[in-house]
């Protein structure tokens, strides 16, 4: 009966009270930077702490969309390394992410949208980024469910394809990151909460926990949702403002739907997942808040949004509906910094939505910047200092607001 | 679950007839010597109360009591008036000053 025997992926390690490196925050981000440490720049004596289980966050709870077609040349250069580490990752760990490189149709609704596709297209392209503009009946050749006639609320006017995109399976990314840092010699500590933080002389020194204090030299807040409430432990204000954002499974399906498609206008995504269902999301709830409240009125904007569009899904039920929190900042472009007026002290924080498809080649050069403390030049575009200087990125120009959250 | 909110003019309502306004700053900075760096600290730099559950130092300095937050709404979908109130980021619920759910 060998082969019943379960194999550990990773083993919880004793808990250290010294550590030259911890990092706050067992998602993707947290465990991708310890991956990264430990494998790329040697540095092992590195600990991650979660408060809860590894991906109980936004790592564990977004609909898996990956993709490199922002706006901004400084995001998209970014997103598209990160598009490539799916694949040498799966490798890497020897672990199975399940990415689906199946394509994104972005919908548009009037023909401003198709004008902020065609800038887009023209921003992709030129930084050999593959994405094309599709008329009505092309977006209807990839996805034969939309409803291209003048029937919906907002009629589709063309879309925005971009193939190097996808989905990947969420949980395997947390548990194949967990497992590579461990196997590299990282500790990772569930059920510790971190409750302060100390500082002697202008350096950070270590952490206050459910599990006592761990002392460190250097220490990254990677803790998604919950940055802004870690910062205030330290007085520090940020542009950052958490916000609920839901999404839904229906029941399984047999495959119709092969590409993720979204829409600004209904402001709704959806894929289909490798197991049938579809995976849905929209718009986030209006007001600050760490709650992770399901709402009936999320559910009925839902069921509208995606019936109108896809006329086949009407009857088709829900199974679950869940929320996580996203991390907003004013531009929706991340906070990647190390300069916040405490010595060892890292903060990646402020995703919005986009934390899942960043998560590894965030962690790749946030692992740099502390190994080094050298801000590598890709993440010079995402200071904190922008929001002083009134520079925000124009990544807002991509997408339509999902929200009034300040 | 939604909530309801206070409207002062037409008493509790969805909040789907309300926008979010924002954390209460208080007044404005006085324009006299402002520095960029104050005035956008003014602008768009927070802390969100209410984060972390027992955490020690997780009280928040700016903006709220407690774990509290004072914050503007607008009722766009009732009377139009805006107004403040002071509402829980942990738990949603809007809370009378002084304590007790509102």
């Amino acid at each position: 009966m060998n082969w019943l025997r379960l194999r550990r992926l990773w083993h919880p390690a004793p808990l250290k009270r010294r550590y030259d490196t911890v990092i706050i925050g067992g998602g993707v981000h947290g465990l991708a930077t310890a991956y990264y440490l430990a494998r790329t720049h040697g540095i092992r004596d590195v600990a991650v702490l979660e408060s809860q289980y590894i991906g109980f966050g936004g790592s564990g709870r977004n609909t898996a969309i990956v993709r490199a077609n922002q706006r901004t040349p400084e995001n998209v250069r970014f997103y598209a390394e990160g598009l490539k580490l799916w694949r040498t990752l799966t490798d890497e760990l020897d672990y199975n992410l399940m990415f689906f490189n199946c394509g994104n149709l972005n919908l548009g609704h009037s023909e401003a949208a198709l004008n902020g596709f065609r800038m887009a297209a023209s921003t992709h392209n030129f930084l050999g980024v593959r994405s094309e503009l599709l008329d009505p009946q092309q977006c209807a050749e990839l996805i034969p469910g939309l409803d291209i006639s003048d029937r919906p609320a907002f009629p589709i006017h063309g879309g925005l394809y971009h193939p190097p995109g996808g989905i990947v399976r969420h949980d395997a990314v947390v548990w194949g990151l967990a497992k590579g840092a461990a196997a590299h010699g990282v500790h990772i500590h569930q059920g510790c909460e971190v409750r302060g933080i100390d500082t002697e002389g202008g350096r950070v020194t270590g952490v206050r926990t459910s599990l006592g204090r761990i002392g460190c030299n250097r220490l990254g807040i990677m803790a998604g949702g919950y940055s802004t409430a870690v910062a205030a432990m330290l007085g520090i204000e940020l542009p950052v403002h958490p916000l609920t954002i839901q999404a839904t499974v229906t029941q399984p399906l047999k495959p119709f739907l092969h590409h993720v498609f979204s829409s600004g206008a209904y402001h709704v995504y959806a894929n289909q997942t490798l197991k049938g269902e579809i995976a849905a999301g929209a718009h986030m709830d209006p007001q600050v808040n760490y709650t992770t409240d399901a709402t009936a009125y999320y559910l009925k904007h839902q069921a509208e949004a995606l019936v109108d569009l896809m006329p086949a899904l009407r009857r088709v039920r829900f199974m679950r509906i869940w929320a996580g929190l996203a991390d907003m900042t004013p531009d929706m472009a991340p906070i990647l910094e190390g300069d916040l007026g405490f010595g060892g002290l890292y903060l990646d924080a402020g995703w919005g939505y986009f934390g899942f498809k960043s998560g590894p080649v965030a962690g790749k050069y946030m692992a740099e910047y502390m190994a080094t403390g050298e801000r590598p030049d890709i993440l010079r575009t995402f200071q904190l200092k922008r929001f002083l200087e009134n520079r925000y990125s124009g990544e807002t120009a991509a997408v339509m607001k999902y929200g009034h959250w300040d | 679950m939604t909530f309801r909110l206070t409207c002062p003019v037409c008493g509790k309502r969805d909040l789907y007839e309300f926008t979010f306004g924002g954390q209460d700053r208080g007044p404005r900075p006085e324009q006299e010597g402002l520095s960029a760096d104050e005035h956008f600290r003014w602008v768009q730099f927070r802390m969100i109360p209410g984060g972390m559950g027992a955490g020690e130092d997780a009280g928040p300095r700016a903006g709220g009591q407690g774990q509290l937050q004072h914050e503007w709404w607008y009722h766009g979908q009732g009377c139009g008036v805006w107004f403040r109130t002071t509402r829980d980021p942990a738990t949603n619920r809007e809370v009378k000053d002084g304590g007790g759910e509102g």
